[in-house]
């Protein structure tokens, strides 16, 4: 025997109903969960199942997604990291301009305040040049007579004293610094008022000529006394070691000299007393 | 006298079965694919949106469960399916409509062949018509969002078109697979 199916047999019907039936329910259940603002018992225990799950395909889908991309742009990733390795470069010369200028900010600052501590005019000037012989310390200036500066005028850097000058040209002048052993200035240690004469020995200087009986010690500041060339006060450095002997008539101070002669840029020379 | 019995789908009559015909999948296996379809929509099928419509690999699947295993399959595949997407935030919308439209495109098993491109088709465009009909019906009365039948209607019509896409390219895959099995 044949079974003929009709369209709407029982069974077909009993199911249709039945889906209805539940369906109904579970979206009348969503709905009345939906707009009290809350979930259904249906919505946590999907949700716990699809959490993670949704969260492991996006993570993995971005990941491939990423992959992909830097794939497809490699050509354009190392282009922007040539351009960014440039502009790098121009970003690290253009640093080092402004650590240059913020420095020669600093010591034409410290220039400006010594000139203000001490009297007479002075005026600005580059060192230009060093004398080639390693016998001498001097050094050369952009300064000369036209500009004011004379022979034994007074050099001082932001950090103390530099020297004098020795000779004179229109646009130029030679400095003696003190650290050369031709130079020799009249000074005195602040805290003692001991006198002596400051001579150089070509990478520091000594203070000789020190009264036996004054007492020295590591630190000591030594400045300048006035004398012919020098006005009073301007810093030259402080005692590193002291040579004292019983028998002889006067102490030796060795100095390190208050101004970094490896790194001098800019200077004041004095056109006044 | 053994008989060898029809593979059983789920519940309900059993149809005759062509020799040829391959046995339906087990439902076990389409309820995984329908979790699996709903996962997929609910994580990446925002990148597959066009004019406001997306895709519906789920409405695709219970169109398909249904011309290839009857209204019984389809219609509670389309229940469960429509269950877990209002429980990922449908509010309702979806499960009535899952069901209707799986249980109808089991009524067409009886007379045409599931395997048909044109059919499959024709009956994935009537299972989103229906579907969204459904929801937006179901949206009106619950949620009573008036006004927003040309949104809902234009958004239908450019989800049509995707999901025949869809299906045609998942029929013309389940072709290929099947051709490219050794015969028995």
């Amino acid at each position: 025997m044949v079974a003929i199916y009709s369209f709407w047999d029982e069974r077909k019907l009993l199911v249709f109903v039945a889906l209805i039936i539940v369906a109904a329910s579970v979206s009348l259940l969503e709905i009345d969960a939906s707009r009290n603002g809350r979930q259904s018992p249906i919505d946590v225990v999907v949700g716990a199942v699809y959490t993670p799950l949704q969260a492991g395909l996006t993570r993995m889908v971005e990941a491939v997604g990423t992959g992909v991309h830097d794939v497809l742009h490699a050509g354009e990733f190392a282009a922007q990291n040539q351009a960014l390795q440039d502009k790098a470069g121009k970003l690290a010369a253009a640093n080092q301009r402004l650590q240059a200028d913020a420095a020669e900010n600093r010591e034409l600052r410290r220039l400006l305040a010594m000139k203000q501590t001490l009297p007479g005019d002075a005026v600005v000037a580059d060192i230009i040049g060093y004398v080639p012989e390693s016998t001498r310390r001097e050094v050369t200036v952009d300064r000369g007579s036209r500009d004011g500066v004379h022979r034994d005028s007074v050099v001082v850097s932001g950090d103390g004293l530099v020297g004098h000058v020795l000779s004179v040209g229109p646009h130029e002048a030679r400095v003696l610094l003190v650290i050369d052993p031709e130079s020799a200035v009249p000074a005195y240690l602040r805290r003692s008022r001991s006198w002596g004469i400051v001579t150089g020995t070509w990478l520091h200087a000594k203070m000789k000529y020190i009264d036996q009986n004054a007492t020295l010690q590591q630190g000591d500041i030594v400045v300048t006394g006035h004398g012919e060339i020098y006005p009073s006060g301007i810093l030259i450095g402080t005692v590193r070691e002291i040579d004292r002997k019983d028998n002889a008539l006067y102490q030796t101070a060795v100095l390190e000299p208050a101004v970094d002669f490896h790194s001098l840029q800019h200077v004041l020379v004095y056109t006044s007393p | 006298m053994v008989r060898s019995s029809p593979p059983r789908v789920l519940f309900g009559p059993q149809r005759p079965v062509d020799a040829g015909a391959a046995a339906p999948p087990r439902f076990a296996l389409l309820l995984l694919l329908a979790a699996i379809a709903v996962l997929l929509q609910v994580t990446l099928a925002h990148a597959w949106t066009l004019r406001g419509a997306q895709p519906s690999l789920l409405t695709v699947l219970i169109v398909w469960t249904g011309l290839r295993c009857g209204p019984t399959t389809g219609g509670w595949l389309g229940l469960i399916g429509g269950v877990l997407e209002d429980a990922l935030g449908g509010g309702g919308a979806n499960v009535l409509g899952g069901a209707l439209v799986g249980f109808l495109s089991g009524l067409l098993s009886s007379r045409y062949f599931a395997e048909s491109l044109t059919v499959v088709i024709a009956a994935v465009a009537g299972g989103t018509i229906v579907r969204n009909a459904v929801s937006y019906i179901v949206l009106e009365i619950a949620y009573g969002d008036r006004g927003t039948y040309h949104r809902f209607a234009h958004a239908t019509a450019w989800e049509v078109l995707l999901n025949c896409a869809l299906a045609a390219i998942v029929v013309l895959a389940l072709r290929w697979w099947s051709n490219r099995r050794p015969a028995i």
